[in-house]
């Protein structure tokens, strides 16, 4: 347990220090957007039917950035293989790694969801404890796949930047539940529809996580 | 000669299966002859997802055992099952065309279909681009475990959410033994081409592992 705090704490600091993901993170966040809600001059019901949709797309675009980066400054002057020699455990990296990014998606919702209020008009925030839930249950799923894919990366050497490509259609699940719920919630249908989708999230969150635990070891072989 | 003897079992079933829809099974009287895309639609669609698990298990086999042999049962699986789920898609839409009168619709088990045929592509893309084939094999291996627990959304995404995807539709027994006839044959022959994939994927690897040998 004290490796793993260690970990995490080691992880914040550093990016604290460089600020190096997470401020990139939060700018594409904001530059998403902001270029979605170009595409949001509709009547507010038609609003209601699309913004769920396109805040977890930013999510999920503005988080993949942190992902990315997840092993990038571990492989930097022998940090890993120094990180390999501790008495840890994978699956120990493997969560404090996605405690990480979960923190980073939770920062990045935080600041993107007052932020499509803003540009859509609509009751985002008298959702907020609605919206809550829903982050909280999509996060871990987005963050697990985009954690473990991002430690097959090195191995993967020049398909390293395709694997991106595998990572959307692989959360794709988590999305649509996401942005069903979101939907729903803004037309005030919290009903055994939204509770189905938010079941769903739940479902994915426990599957990736755990796959994500059980991977994680051959996915750092390299 | 045994080869040759399966061969011609794989080439009468396959035949059986084409001549039974088309001339065995009943023309549907809504559809017309424009339903007997079922008769191909539902043995790709269950050829894909057969195919993934496939996948999927033969990765599972390379991690346990570090064989490359279970990586060209992964490949060979892998490049069949995404012809099968491109041709679910294809078939799908000509179906539902007719059916729906539009090419697509976002009906949760199409859309599944969709994501299964985006992340096998994935899949075997990233590993087109890696060299070393333990690499391969691992890469590949820990996406296509991901990757299969997605095909479990697949099967419940219409139980779970009601789209505009037939579930089990009444079909009169001759169309019922159609069916059967078609999921046979094209398994059978989708069998064999893995099977035949799998050897030239060997011979491939035996190639080049002796050129390594001659040159260093």
């Amino acid at each position: 347990m004290a490796a793993f705090w260690w970990i995490v704490h080691k992880d914040l600091v550093s990016e604290f220090r460089s600020r190096s993901a997470w401020p990139a993170m939060l700018l594409l966040g904001i530059v998403v957007a902001l270029l979605f809600s170009v595409q949001m001059d509709l009547l507010p019901e038609h609003k209601r039917q699309i913004v769920g949709g396109l805040l977890w797309l930013s999510v999920f675009f503005a988080g993949a950035t942190v992902f990315e980066r997840s092993f990038a400054a571990e492989r930097q002057d022998g940090c890993w293989d120094a990180m390999q020699l501790l008495p840890v455990s994978p699956s120990t990296v493997f969560f404090a790694k996605l405690t990480v990014n979960v923190l980073a998606l939770a920062v990045l919702e935080g600041l993107l969801i007052p932020l499509f209020f803003v540009l859509s008009d609509l009751p985002l925030m008298a959702h907020a404890h609605q919206l809550a839930l829903i982050g909280l249950l999509a996060s871990p799923a987005l963050a697990a796949v985009g954690t473990l894919v991002s430690a097959l990366a090195p191995g993967a050497g020049k398909s390293g930047s395709l694997l991106v490509l595998v990572v959307l259609p692989l959360v794709f699940p988590v999305m649509l539940a996401a942005a069903e719920c979101t939907r729903l919630a803004l037309e005030n249908r919290i009903d055994d529809a939204w509770w189905r989708w938010i079941q769903l999230l739940g479902v994915c969150a426990v599957v990736f996580v755990t796959a994500g635990m059980l991977l994680f070891e051959y996915a750092i072989e390299d | 000669m045994r080869r040759w003897l399966v061969e011609l079992c794989v080439a009468g079933l396959l035949a059986a299966a084409l001549l039974a829809a088309s001339f065995l099974a009943p023309t549907e009287s809504t559809m017309g002859h424009a339903q007997r895309i079922v008769y191909v639609h539902v043995p790709v669609a269950w050829l894909g997802l057969l195919a993934f698990l496939a996948m999927a298990g033969s990765g599972l086999g390379y991690l346990a055992r570090r064989d490359l042999k279970w990586d060209h049962w992964f490949q060979a699986a892998g490049e069949v099952g995404w012809l099968c789920c491109g041709l679910t898609l294809v078939t799908g839409s000509l179906w539902a065309h007719k059916a729906w009168g539009t090419w697509w619709e976002w009906d949760p088990r199409l859309t599944a279909a969709f994501i299964l045929w985006a992340i096998y592509s994935g899949v075997l893309l990233v590993r087109a681009g890696i060299e070393d084939p333990h690499r391969r094999a691992r890469v590949g291996a820990v996406l296509a475990i991901l990757g299969a627990l997605d095909v479990p959304l697949v099967v419940m995404a219409t139980r779970w959410f009601r789209g505009l995807h037939p579930v089990a539709p009444e079909m009169a027994p001759l169309m019922r033994v159609t069916l059967l006839v078609s999921v046979v044959g094209f398994t059978v022959f989708f069998g064999w081409l893995v099977c035949r994939r799998r050897e030239q994927l060997g011979l491939e690897s035996m190639t080049a592992e002796l050129r390594r040998q001659m040159e260093g």
